[in-house]
């Protein structure tokens, strides 16, 4: 069921280096980047969707590119640079994806929305938001339910061509 | 009072979702982000089989493990009183009262421990002996038991086997939908605790005021003393519309243990443990005469429903008043199998209704050689059907023929199989929907104060479809001041009582109440003799007061009983391309329009979202969607995101969506609601789409590629 089975674990000490911040944490070898952000740095922008690797809530940035953080374990980002939502605004003022999202109303239930926005802000800084299709396509690994995704692909759109 | 109409009104404008920064921001608090101080973490045992009985439970090495505070099963867990009935004709059967196994996932304990880890590690150690028996798990199953007629949706007209008998043209076709998945994307959370005899309890719910009556029932406590918070959740889509067995399980831990306990599901127990849409068989026959009148319809439907387990599948409800004809009989049977219970899934029973109807009249359609939208129009039902009164709105007829405009419907070759673009057949079909009117009543306090703000206060939840958002606008329409001076605090049972989000009934009957606050605030103002021109904020100024609040109720059912309208739901007339690869079988949307007939909007750009999000939800009830069973466990053999398919972004096709129609007669501000209808018709027209196609009826959804090779 949890990624995070019961089966030998040891406790590792790692820095995680989260929004320009670090924290010093002493884990259990097993817990995920996900678990660790939010049950340790009360990080909880970041969701959990399914646990899985298949729904993307979780993405967030390791040095610059997009991961599921439910699929990666804490201690192997030990010297990573990691963002998540929360990191994304710039002195309080939000970022241009945050921005065109909510203009665009691509949110409803707004619960992938974390996942949504990060995905979409890696995929700004690799270029490759050049059509709708390649918009759609790159944006298919993170589920919503709600359905948001044409607001979701204007809003990116608006983003890539500003 | 003189301030309210100096503007123009803000009903309907596009402006950005209240709460939408801080849901970008990741600020906006779900279930799973609360954390109490000196909380434990729970985690589920679940059996492993869907019939027979539990012989032995043995918790000794879960008790030893790790961490372990606590672990209940039916052994040694208190008991409990039976839940009431809730307003939706629903109640838990409470998996405790006795040693049966009614489906796979069935939850059989809770463990708790200082974290999540150790919980859920503890869990696993539970042994569990059962008695297993075959599951039942078909609607065709000679062992199913089949109920007649369990929640009273039998209903005749007219005489509906004699109009088939001498109709010039019939159709018969039987119409199946296997079970889907809610699926919100937030995990469903229950976070407990007891503060000195009072329970507080952050809960995935649609239904706060359910939770609280149903919780204090069971554990004996006034309603008053049980606070269900619920400020945001990730969707629901009906999933949260029942009393679930987790919140029980973690409530009773928290008051053994004396302490919060937080229990998060886990995807997999969320496909079995927050319901679903019950598959469902429909015999459609449909009687007509040579020029296109319906002269009969008749409707039986069997559901599937968890043993022991009440709830009602309303598809038979918008049968008699889908359009005019005579002779109408619907018969309802549930057949209770070894299924995770049942909930509500967007559109309930109509979703079901519409794919039968629809398609059915598709069928019809091509018997006679009349154009669908024609043969529509040619029944449509200018009146209610049943009781002759005049529809508080309906603009259905606009939706059908603005539809066929948009789409461009008039250029079609009737013919199956006579499009081509390169390797693919490309089809195009239609439906048209209806959504019953719903309602219950709703209670909401505003408060103006000095600085010219307001607050409005109501127990509501908002689950993704802009609560927020259209209670401040509409507040500060009727108020005459900016939305963002309006507060609306949302999702707390302490707050005036509200329904539930669900049924497309709760924009209705809160806007209802905001109007009716409004107007007891208004009739305050107004005797502190206002100046004109002047502000709220300059009249409690000048007469040295801090705040004014008023009370506002709306009972919408009560006033439905009494009209001499018809109350009408919301319209909707769908048009689908679809291009299909014969090869593979594979069918794609090409574009798609949708025409809806909402009523007055609050907001034009919330609305569209609910429109899209349904609309996108239906795509994937045509084509992917499905829970399959392990024939011999009953387990949901995909029940997880990986294997269980949705529409993802690159599914969606291209949308055209429009809104049609005028406000309301019966609703006070003259809306209908729009969560459901978008969803209604979109199976059927794909479904329609791919006769279209390929000459290829598919009466089963979803439409996937082993039924088209
Ligand atoms: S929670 Fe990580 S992909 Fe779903
Ligand atoms: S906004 Fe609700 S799941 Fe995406």
């Amino acid at each position: 069921m949890s990624s995070t089975t019961a089966a030998r674990s040891t406790e590792v000490t790692v820095e995680l280096r989260v929004n320009g911040r670090t924290y010093p944490a002493r884990l259990d070898s097993t817990t995920t980047l996900l678990d660790a952000l939010r049950d340790e740095l009360h990080l909880t922008g970041t969701k959990k969707g399914c646990d899985q690797g298949a729904c993307g809530a979780c993405t967030v940035l390791r040095d610059g590119k997009r991961i599921v953080s439910c699929l990666t374990l804490a201690a192997q980002c030990d010297g990573s640079e990691i963002t998540t939502i929360e990191g994304l605004a710039d002195d309080g003022v939000p970022h241009p994806v945050q921005e065109a999202f909510v203009r665009h109303d691509a949110l409803q239930c707004g619960y992938c929305t974390a996942g949504q926005v990060m995905s979409a802000v890696a995929l700004l800084r690799e270029g490759r938001a050049h059509t709708d299709d390649e918009i759609r396509e790159f944006m298919s690994g993170n589920l919503c339910r709600c359905a948001a995704y044409p607001n979701i692909v204007a809003a990116i759109r608006e983003v890539a061509d500003s | 009072m003189t301030t309210t109409l100096t503007k123009q009104s803000l009903l309907g404008r596009p402006i950005d979702r209240i709460d939408g920064r801080r849901k970008v921001a990741g600020a906006a608090p779900y279930p799973s982000d609360f954390d109490l101080p000196g909380q434990a973490h729970a985690a589920l045992v679940s059996s492993t089989i869907a019939n027979g009985r539990i012989t032995r439970i043995d918790r000794s090495a879960a008790e030893a493990a790790p961490g372990v505070l606590l672990v209940l099963t039916r052994d040694n867990a208190p008991a409990v009183a039976d839940p009431p009935m809730s307003n939706l004709g629903s109640t838990m059967r409470w998996y405790f009262r006795d040693d049966r196994i009614l489906h796979y996932g069935q939850h059989i304990g809770i463990v708790v421990a200082g974290t999540r880890a150790q919980a859920q590690a503890a869990a696993r150690l539970v042994e569990v002996e059962y008695a297993a028996e075959e599951p039942v798990l078909d609607l065709d199953d000679p062992r199913a038991t089949i109920e007649e007629n369990p929640y009273g949706l039998d209903s005749s007209r007219g005489d509906a086997a004699a109009a088939l008998d001498a109709a010039d043209v019939t159709v018969d076709s039987t119409y199946t939908i296997g079970a889907e998945i809610n699926s919100p994307m937030g995990l469903f959370t229950t976070v407990a605790s007891w503060q000195g005899g009072r329970l507080v309890v952050h809960d995935t719910t649609q239904f706060p005021s359910m939770v609280r009556a149903s919780l204090a029932a069971m554990f004996g406590v006034p309603e008053r003393d049980v606070r269900v918070l619920i400020p945001f959740l990730g969707g629901g889509f009906g999933a949260g519309l029942r009393l679930w067995s987790h919140t029980v399980l973690t409530t009773m831990a928290a008051r053994e243990l004396d302490r919060p306990v937080k229990l998060v599901l886990t995807r997999p127990q969320m496909f079995s443990s927050t319901g679903h849409r019950a598959a469902s068989r429909q015999r459609m026959r449909l009687g007509a005469t040579q020029d296109g009148r319906l002269v009969a319809i008749d409707h039986d439907a069997v559901a599937a429903n968890g043993i022991g387990d009440m709830l009602p599948a309303p598809i038979e409800m918008g049968t008699p008043m889908a359009y005019a004809c005579d002779n109408v009989a619907t018969h309802e049977r549930r057949a209770h199998l070894n299924i995770a219970f049942t909930g509500f899934m967007r559109a309930p029973g109509s979703v079901e209704l519409h794919f039968a109807l629809e398609s059915a009249l598709d069928e019809l359609a091509g018997k006679l050689g009349i154009d669908p939208v024609e043969l529509r129009l040619r029944n449509y039902a200018e009146v209610h059907p049943e009781s002759g009164k005049p529809w508080s709105s309906k603009a259905l007829r606009e939706c059908l023929t603005v539809g066929a405009d948009r789409f461009g419907w008039s250029g079609r070759d009737p013919s199956p199989r006579s499009t081509r673009d390169g390797d693919l057949l490309v089809g195009q079909g239609m439906a048209e929907a209806s959504f019953d009117f719903y309602a219950q009543p709703c209670t909401v306090r505003l408060s103006v104060d000095r600085g010219g703000n307001a607050l409005v206060r109501t127990g509501a939840t908002d689950i993704g479809t802009g609560t927020y958002t259209i209670t401040a606008q509409l507040t500060a329409d009727l108020l005459g001041i900016e939305v963002d001076q309006v507060r609306v605090e949302l999702g707390d049972t302490d707050l005036p009582p509200a329904p539930q989000s669900g049924g497309s009934g709760l924009a209705g009957a809160l806007g209802a109440a905001v109007k009716d606050a409004a107007a007891a605030l208004g009739e305050r103002l107004a005797r502190l003799d206002g100046r004109p021109g002047e502000t709220i904020a300059s009249l409690l100024d000048r007469h040295g007061l801090d705040e004014l609040s008023a009370t506002g109720h709306s009972d919408l059912p009560a006033a439905a009983a009494t009209t001499d309208l018809a109350v009408a739901g919301p319209f909707a007339a769908t048009f689908a391309e679809v291009g299909v690869d014969e090869e593979l079988g594979v069918v794609r949307v090409r574009r798609l329009v949708s025409v809806i007939d909402g009523g007055r909007l609050y907001n034009e750009k919330t609305a569209r979202s609910q429109i899209i999000g349904g609309t996108v939800m239906g795509i994937g009830a045509a084509l992917l969607e499905e829970a399959a069973y392990d024939p011999h466990t009953g387990r949901v053999a995909n029940g997880t995101f990986g294997d269980y398919l949705m529409a993802v972004n690159a599914d969606v096709p291209d949308l055209d969506i429009t809104f049609v129609g005028g406000p309301d007669a019966f609703n006070p501000v003259g809306t209908k609601g729009l969560g459901e209808i978008g969803i209604v018709a979109v199976a059927p027209a794909i479904a329609n789409a791919v006769h279209h196609a390929t000459g290829r009826r598919i009466r089963d959804l979803p439409i996937t590629l082993d039924k088209l090779l």
